[in-house]
């Protein structure tokens, strides 16, 4: 997904997070588990940010750096984006 | 052994309905569930389920739209932070119910047909509702809320796969499911008219994969496969009482919705225990947890704890014991039995 993308979560997707601070993403028909960096990266989606501004926030975050964020960020999104649990506007 | 988080309940709300599919996989007797659960049992359903962890519930049935209270028990659930799902076939989802399904938190709303085109669909259904469907669905895709459209696939309807997937393009949903017709209930009772042909199996694997890469990112397509068809068994339920639970319409609380079915098997009920405690303790779901029960040639099969076995339903419909291994699988002893069916 490019960098300047804004997407969002798809309809009928909701980020869920649990008391021990792991967090679910709830879809039609199921439940998807998901690891820290997924979850802080659709803990970000709006709408309005674009790939390019959250993957910045998580090189940040994670302490990594930019382009590594920018590809993982885009890829992460665009598989999310194939089954519709993300979206563009 | 100890239980595991359950993070699904089906809430099957009444197994009334105003059509008569005759792949349906309700149970054929009734009078055993005419006793409905009230409002007030049903949101203590629902808190409960919270409570122990579950985050997701399915409002079915039967028709679900035929309870007057569905609005409160959606909100109730909406509440309690757990994701909404609706299944209905659509006859009663007109804009006032629309609207309260809506204004109620429901986070996706699935709706079935029986074929394509109106004329057999409503042979299949027993009734004129096609196009009353038809704008339930339309209704629905035009608001903001998830929609799937679902329709069950047998001998008669195998062939217009192409036309179902036109249809779902046309109403602009997100998501398509097309679901081989699964043998209990009715569908059992029914299953040598509506078993499909091998060929029919081919050429609609055929379709879906060319639908699949065409309407990649604007639709997907949930293929549920046929188990008739198939070397290996589903991965029924993920594991028997693993994740699922559902309640039916009188309380009683099933591993499998079909489970019902198995004689013999004593299920407890929320009007007398707390779901938590049937979840973890009763007899029903601790019958066939995990693989401490499977018999060979489950027992050391490598694939164990990949289909858990398959379905205890179908054990004991096909094979006459709920403890034995899927008949659908290539292994089990029974599979010449469940190959007579198409063969
Ligand atoms: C039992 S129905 C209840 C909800 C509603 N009456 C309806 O038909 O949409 C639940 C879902 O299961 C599907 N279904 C019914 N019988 C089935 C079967 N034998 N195998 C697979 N799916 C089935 C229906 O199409 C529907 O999507
Ligand atoms: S599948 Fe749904 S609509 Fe058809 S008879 Fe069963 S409950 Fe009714
Ligand atoms: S023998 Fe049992 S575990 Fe092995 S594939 Fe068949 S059903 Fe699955």
């Amino acid at each position: 997904m490019n960098a300047s993308e804004r997407p969002r979560l798809g309809r009928g997707v909701r980020l869920r997070r649990e008391g021990d601070g792991s967090a679910m993403l709830l879809v039609p028909e199921g439940a998807l588990m998901l690891n820290g960096t997924a979850a802080a990266t659709l803990e970000l989606l709006d709408g309005h940010r674009t790939v390019g501004d959250i993957a910045g926030a998580l090189a940040e975050r994670f302490d990594v750096d930019v382009e590594r964020a920018q590809r993982e960020t885009g890829e992460l999104l665009q598989r999310l984006a194939e089954r519709r649990f993300v979206e563009l506007p | 052994m100890t239980a595991p988080r359950a993070l699904s309940l089906l809430c099957e709300l009444t197994y009334r309905c105003n059509l008569a599919c005759p792949y349906c996989y309700n149970p054929l007797d009734l009078r055993r569930f005419r006793d409905e659960l009230t409002t007030a049992e049903w949101s203590r359903v629902l808190a409960e389920a919270a409570a122990m962890g579950v985050v997701q519930v399915h409002f079915s049935g039967g028709e679900p739209l035929l309870r007057t209270d569905l609005y409160e028990l959606i909100a109730a659930a909406h509440g309690a932070e757990l994701y909404a799902n609706l299944i209905t076939q659509g006859t009663f989802l007109d804009d006032a119910a629309a609207d309260r399904l809506l204004a109620a938190g429901l986070d996706h709303v699935q709706i079935s047909i029986q074929a394509p085109d109106e004329g057999l669909a409503d042979w299949i259904a027993g009734a004129r509702v096609h196009a009353r469907k038809l704008d339930a669905l339309r209704r629905i895709a035009g608001r903001n809320v998830a929609l799937t459209l679902n329709c069950v696939l047998h001998h008669d309807n195998h062939d217009s796969v192409d036309a179902v997937i036109a249809l779902a393009e046309r109403l602009g949903v997100g998501r398509l499911e097309l679901a081989n017709v699964q043998f209990y209930g009715w569908a059992f009772r029914n299953r040598s008219a509506l078993v499909p042909t091998r060929e029919q199996i081919r050429r609609t694997g055929a379709a879906v994969d060319a639908a699949r890469g065409r309407l990649r990112g604007r639709m997907e397509i949930v293929y549920v496969a046929s188990d008739y068809f198939s070397d290996f068994p589903k991965p029924c339920m993920n594991g028997w009482g693993s994740t699922f639970l559902t309640v039916a319409p009188n309380g009683d609380v099933l591993p499998c919705p079909a489970a019902s079915a198995i004689s013999g098997m004593r299920f407890d009920n929320v009007r007398e225990g707390s779901l938590a405690t049937i979840w973890a303790e009763s007899e029903a779901f601790q019958r066939y947890r995990g693989t401490g029960w499977m018999p060979e040639p489950c027992r050391s099969c490598a694939r164990r704890e990949i289909d858990w076995g398959g379905c205890r339903c179908q054990a004991f419909l096909v094979a006459g014991d709920a403890g034995l291994t899927d008949p659908a699988c290539s292994l089990s002893p029974h599979h010449a039995r469940l190959q007579a069916l198409h063969e």
